[in-house]
């Protein structure tokens, strides 16, 4: 399942989709370290990253700038050429205001990089970060200098919106329906709420009264300068964006772990995948927790003399052992009936690949190899 | 609970001390459960909910918006907007924000028809999406009304309010939407709102924040975040910290080294390995509490009160049962922090 990781001529861009706790993260700079390992230039796009793995890497921070990974003491070891492996953070304001100062003159890309609704819009709204997570991945891909990026995605249901709809995110900005409705009510050549004549549309002036007067003028000196400078080139770009995650170049995973809500998670960006045909390489499902070993376990009532034959264990410590082995197991036994579910609903339309459950933190590119090495099982 | 175990449960937690920190916590109309997304909020919302009930409170739990965990847990179906009875003396609601605002709508404006026509509309809807905050603010104030109804008199009125927040990764943001809006807006009915809503989520008498986190590195730092800037920026301090899923410490010092000393014996007689299996398992838990162990330290150590530890169970569907055994385990653990 994921050869295409390692195969010479596999996609060029790998997503990762899941929801925030599930190790997507790591395994997203795992996939980037195989990669490496298999002599792809790669990088990996992530959001949210963790010190510790910022320090499993060999790196002192992560930033809004390529960092190379330095992978001389692999290297050294290696038989084969090793590929080079980078790491970039996701600053989804800064891609946002460099598509504004992309597409608008000087002139406008101040007017709009000022706004308050903007900066509200840039920073947190919703399907915004997504967005841009998406953006950032297009860009690096056409500067064509990578063979593979890895793509963690931002945790969120929202993810995969902009497959449905590119142009979800530039509805709600300026879309053309909106424009007109609001068109009429301004007078040419001045966009202020002064202008507009806000009796003249029971809809705006109820609106006025909601968020309030201010800030409906911010939004309609917003949607104007977006309309006039922005809103063709953004579409564009959006459309190309899709068509680039529903090409061949591209592979995505869902990643989840064997509780409820996370699977659940996996589950709902298999279904939009699925929906939007776009290329999906499978679920990884981290942090299964194996049944302690293979051989049957033990009767839970036998006592200590027979457990431990020749060993004196006081009763009680027995128990405590015996109770926690039992939970144990009841943990195994549970995340072997999730999996079980997976399967029987994918019903084989999909790769499944588990990844045990390490008891100890990944903090250096020894442990990241590891779970290269459970990667390619 | 119906399971028959209510009356022992009861009688069990009626001996608490009426300081401690659940009584005190239960004291409030309103408790937010906030924390990002897979920490187990709703776990945590639910088990204070059942042990409320427990202590004879009457409990409203309300989530917000697409999430329906609570009703999968109690009802098998997702909740509805009216509160419905779920339990014993827990009833559950769904708050969604649209339903919200359209009813806000209709308030303010005479015509009914116009009203309608209003919300009906496809630039309302653009509009509402792009507002700022404004989907946030309206789920807010439907619970703000919920509090001014409980401790009224009212056949179904609530003692108390349980919150399960959205898993925006936003706390922040959320905490601090009302003071934004009113300096956007300033003016209108809504800000009059808005400021008593603020007042209410500001006011520890009334409200507590809570806060879920795992003894994990980003579950940690960003809840340590957290609740310092809701502290030192909002002044709207978390008053309790959960962590969730820890791994409990089963064995004593001395249990440990026997354990050590049983696995080499059995390695060295290379007998039945039933005895290793059960080593390793103790093994495991113990491996899985050293790990976690730098992360409660670190709560612990830079929060008042400390966190209050939710020991790890061992199932990935839980049930009502199951958590209304974490309730009872989180109130024991809190009784023996209290105690000195």
């Amino acid at each position: 399942m994921l050869n295409p990781i390692f195969d010479p001529d596999g996609p060029k861009i790998i997503v990762n989709c899941g929801s925030g706790g599930v190790g997507k993260t790591t395994l997203s700079a795992a996939m980037g370290l195989a990669g490496a390992l298999a002599g792809k230039k790669t990088i990996v796009l992530t959001i949210d990253p963790a010190m510790r793995l910022a320090d499993a890497l060999g790196l002192s921070e992560f930033h809004a700038d390529v960092q190379r990974v330095p992978l001389d003491k692999i290297s050294s070891a290696a038989e084969s050429s090793v590929g080079e492996l980078y790491a970039m953070m996701l600053e989804p304001k800064r891609t946002f205001d460099e598509l504004v100062t992309r597409y608008a003159t000087p002139e406008i890309s101040r007017k709009i990089l000022n706004n308050r609704y903007y900066q509200h819009i840039s920073n947190n709204m919703a399907g915004s970060n997504e967005y841009m997570a998406m953006e950032k991945l297009y860009e690096t891909y056409h500067e064509g200098v990578y063979d593979l990026i890895v793509l963690d995605t931002p945790p969120t249901r929202r993810a995969l919106d902009f497959l449905e709809a590119p142009q979800r995110l530039l509805n709600v900005l300026g879309h053309s329906f909106f424009w007109k409705l609001i068109k009429p009510y301004l007078k040419a050549g001045r966009w202020s709420l002064r202008m507009l004549n806000v009796m003249a549309s029971p809809i705006l002036r109820v609106v006025g009264q909601v968020i309030g007067r201010q800030a409906l003028n911010d939004l309609i000196g917003f949607f104007q300068v977006w309309d006039e400078a922005l809103y063709q080139g953004f579409n564009r770009r959006a459309e190309a964006v899709k068509a680039l995650l529903g090409s061949d170049e591209t592979l995505f995973f869902a990643i989840a772990t064997p509780q409820r809500f996370p699977l659940q998670e996996a589950e709902f960006f298999w279904e939009r995948l699925k929906a939007n045909r776009m290329p999906f390489g499978g679920f990884i499902i981290n942090r299964v927790h194996a049944s302690i070993h293979d051989v049957p376990a033990p009767p839970i009532d036998q006592t200590a003399a027979q457990i431990c034959p020749g060993a004196p264990v006081d009763s009680q410590l027995i128990e405590k052992i015996l109770l926690n082995y039992r939970y144990i197991q009841r943990q195994a036994e549970s995340d072997a009936a999730s999996i079980r579910g997976l399967e029987s609903r994918v019903a084989g339309l999909a790769g499944v690949k588990t990844i045990a459950a390490v008891e100890e933190e990944i903090i250096d590119l020894a442990g990241l190899l590891d779970l290269v090495g459970y990667l390619k099982e | 609970m119906s399971d028959g175990t209510a009356g022992k449960n009861n009688r069990d937690f009626l001996k608490l001390n009426a300081d401690s920190q659940l009584a005190e916590l239960f004291s409030r109309r309103l408790i937010f459960v906030m924390g990002k997304g897979g920490v187990g909020k709703t776990t945590i919302s639910t088990a204070l909910a059942i042990a409320a009930e427990r202590m004879g409170k009457r409990v409203l739990l309300a989530e917000i918006g697409d999430s329906d965990a609570i009703g999968q847990i109690f009802i098998n179906d997702t909740l509805p907007e009216a509160p419905l009875k779920i339990a014993d003396r827990i009833w559950g609601a769904r708050v969604n924000p649209k339903t919200e605002l359209a009813l806000y709508v209709r308030h303010h404006i005479n015509s009914k028809f116009f009203a309608n026509r209003i919300t009906r509309s496809r630039l309302f809807d653009y509009l509402v999406a792009a507002a700022p905050g404004l989907r946030e603010i309206m789920s807010l104030g439907r619970i703000w009304r919920w509090t001014q109804e409980a401790g009224s008199a009212e056949p179904f009125a609530y003692d108390l309010i349980i919150v399960d927040a959205p898993a925006t990764g936003h706390a922040l943001s959320l905490l601090r939407l009302p003071r934004v809006l009113i300096e956007m807006i300033r003016f209108g009915p809504i800000v009059k709102e808005v400021r008593e809503l603020e007042s209410v989520l500001r006011d520890p008498a009334r409200t507590w924040l809570t806060l879920v986190t795992l003894a994990e590195e980003l579950p940690t730092n960003e809840a340590l975040q957290l609740y310092q800037a809701a502290d030192a920026d909002l002044g709207m301090p978390f008053k309790m910290i959960f962590i969730n899923a820890v791994y409990p410490r089963v064995f004593t010092k001395p249990e440990l080294e026997r354990i050590n000393d049983l696995k080499s014996f059995c390695r060295g007689n290379d007998t039945d390995t039933s005895c290793l299996k059960l080593l390793e398992a103790a093994d495991h838990l113990i491996r899985m509490r050293r790990r976690q162990q730098p992360y409660i330290d670190r709560i612990k150590s830079k929060t008042r009160g400390g966190g209050v530890e939710v020991p790890v169970y061992y199932t990935n569907h839980l049930s009502i049962g199951d958590i209304g055994d974490i309730a009872s385990r989180m109130i024991r653990q809190m009784r023996e922090q209290s105690e000195p």
